[in-house]
């Protein structure tokens, strides 16, 4: 097994890493979780290859981009799609929720707060709302209570990441009562025995995560 | 062969990389363009509500970058492992990067607004990361990832081609991006396209 080291910020909550650092956990491999103040960025960023955060030290080579480190870790551990088809459409949904990260970031990094609120309350109803339709729709199609193919993949992981971890924290589940099949799924991946292990863990040893 | 069919507007934009990856590999492929105004029909049969979506044997994907990759894959254009695949993934994402920060900028109409942001897009983001691309492939023997040219090499052909179109200096100091940037051009496929590609201001 190569020794895998995944550096990231401390804080704020969770961010681009979580995604590969549910994929090592739901495959049961062991990593290094590298977790830094802000204040020692200065010193870390020109060591990196883009100078951005999450990389991933494997064996001591740099791999640097979030979809990208999880995309190659998911591939290494069994959780990409079965076949070239299945791994594109479940890079299809990772490419998916990058794009909501990117669109989220906006209001997040908004410092008015009554700005932010209407910023929000159009991220919800503008992108949210019709994206929520859009994988319901093809979760009925697919229907095996997984985006891609019969089995889970790393963009399980990812949607269970974005809407339990971050939407639902901040929104509530409100906009997923329109959603039984995603809402279904992100229950699913809650409860995989691996995932909860890891969130168990997680949230007791970094509460300052939680806000 | 399967069938292929590739969504877009009749723009270079976000389809343009997978065009160009269809025509280096050799394969055929229906390149469907429609204009803007046809698009508020469309919107609703694809997916997402967006393009590009490729159909392979009818059977749909979206998103730009999962169709590029697995276009490259399927045509021998991604990297020969799944190391090679992940750092070609890395310099790819690096151009979406790009594109994703550049485009508030180049779409920007007032010239003097444009001209902080590009000032501020070309210190931030464009000149650090352009500086990395142009030492890895002094350092890889002018390709970016393995011995052969990788989508990662078309995507850099793709991005920065627009760019010098519009600031003809940007890559005065980079030789090594300008001979890719030549490598990939004056490829058989790529200038029979090129003759008679569309010609679309983004």
């Amino acid at each position: 097994m190569p020794v895998y080291k995944l550096h990231y910020f401390k804080s704020p909550r969770r961010g681009r890493a979580e995604l590969s650092r549910l994929i090592l956990s739901q495959a049961g491999v062991e990593f290094e979780d590298i977790r830094f103040a802000h204040c020692e960025w200065p010193a870390i960023k020109p060591i990196t290859p883009f100078g951005h955060v999450p990389i991933l030290e494997v064996d001591g080579q740099v791999l640097a981009q979030s979809n990208t480190i999880a995309r190659y870790l998911a591939k290494r551990h069994g959780l990409a799609g079965k076949d070239d088809w299945e791994q594109a459409l479940a890079d299809m949904y990772a490419e998916n929720i990058h794009d909501l990260l990117n669109a989220v970031a906006v209001p997040f990094t908004e410092k008015n707060p009554v700005k932010q609120k209407e910023m929000y309350q159009k991220f919800m109803r503008d992108v949210i709302v019709p994206h929520v339709a859009a994988v319901e729709k093809q979760l009925k199609k697919n229907n095996t209570g997984f985006l891609v193919g019969n089995e889970l993949t790393w963009a399980d992981l990812a949607y269970y990441a974005y809407f339990s971890d971050f939407l639902e924290v901040k929104f509530g589940s409100a906009f997923l009562k329109n959603a039984p099949h995603l809402k279904a799924l992100i229950d699913r991946v809650k409860e995989l025995p691996n995932v909860k292990k890891w969130t168990e863990f997680r949230d007791s040893t970094y509460p300052e995560d939680n806000e | 062969m399967p069938q292929y069919k590739l969504h877009y507007f009749n723009f270079r934009g976000m389809a343009e990389l997978t065009r160009l990856i269809f025509h280096y590999a050799g394969v055929a492929f229906e390149d469907v363009r429609f204009e803007k105004s046809e698009w508020p029909q469309l919107k609703a049969s694809m997916p997402f509500g967006q393009v590009p979506v490729l159909e392979v044997d009818g059977k749909p994907l979206s998103q730009s970058y999962a169709i590029a990759r697995y276009v490259a894959r399927q045509h021998g254009l991604a990297g020969k492992d799944d190391w090679e695949q992940a750092q070609v993934d890395m310099y790819a994402d690096c151009i979406k990067d790009f594109m994703i920060l550049g485009r508030p900028v180049y779409e920007e109409h007032d010239p003097e607004k444009q001209k902080i942001l590009m000032n501020k897009f070309m210190t931030d983001t464009m000149i650090p990361h352009m500086l990395v691309i142009e030492a890895q492939l002094a350092k890889n023997g002018g390709v970016l990832v393995g011995k052969d040219v990788t989508w990662a090499d078309i995507a850099c052909y793709a991005f920065f081609s627009f760019v010098i179109s519009k600031n003809p200096d940007v890559l005065n100091d980079c030789p090594n991006i300008t001979a890719l940037l030549a490598r990939v051009s004056s490829h058989e496929n790529i200038k029979k396209y090129l003759e008679t590609r569309p010609v679309t201001e983004i």
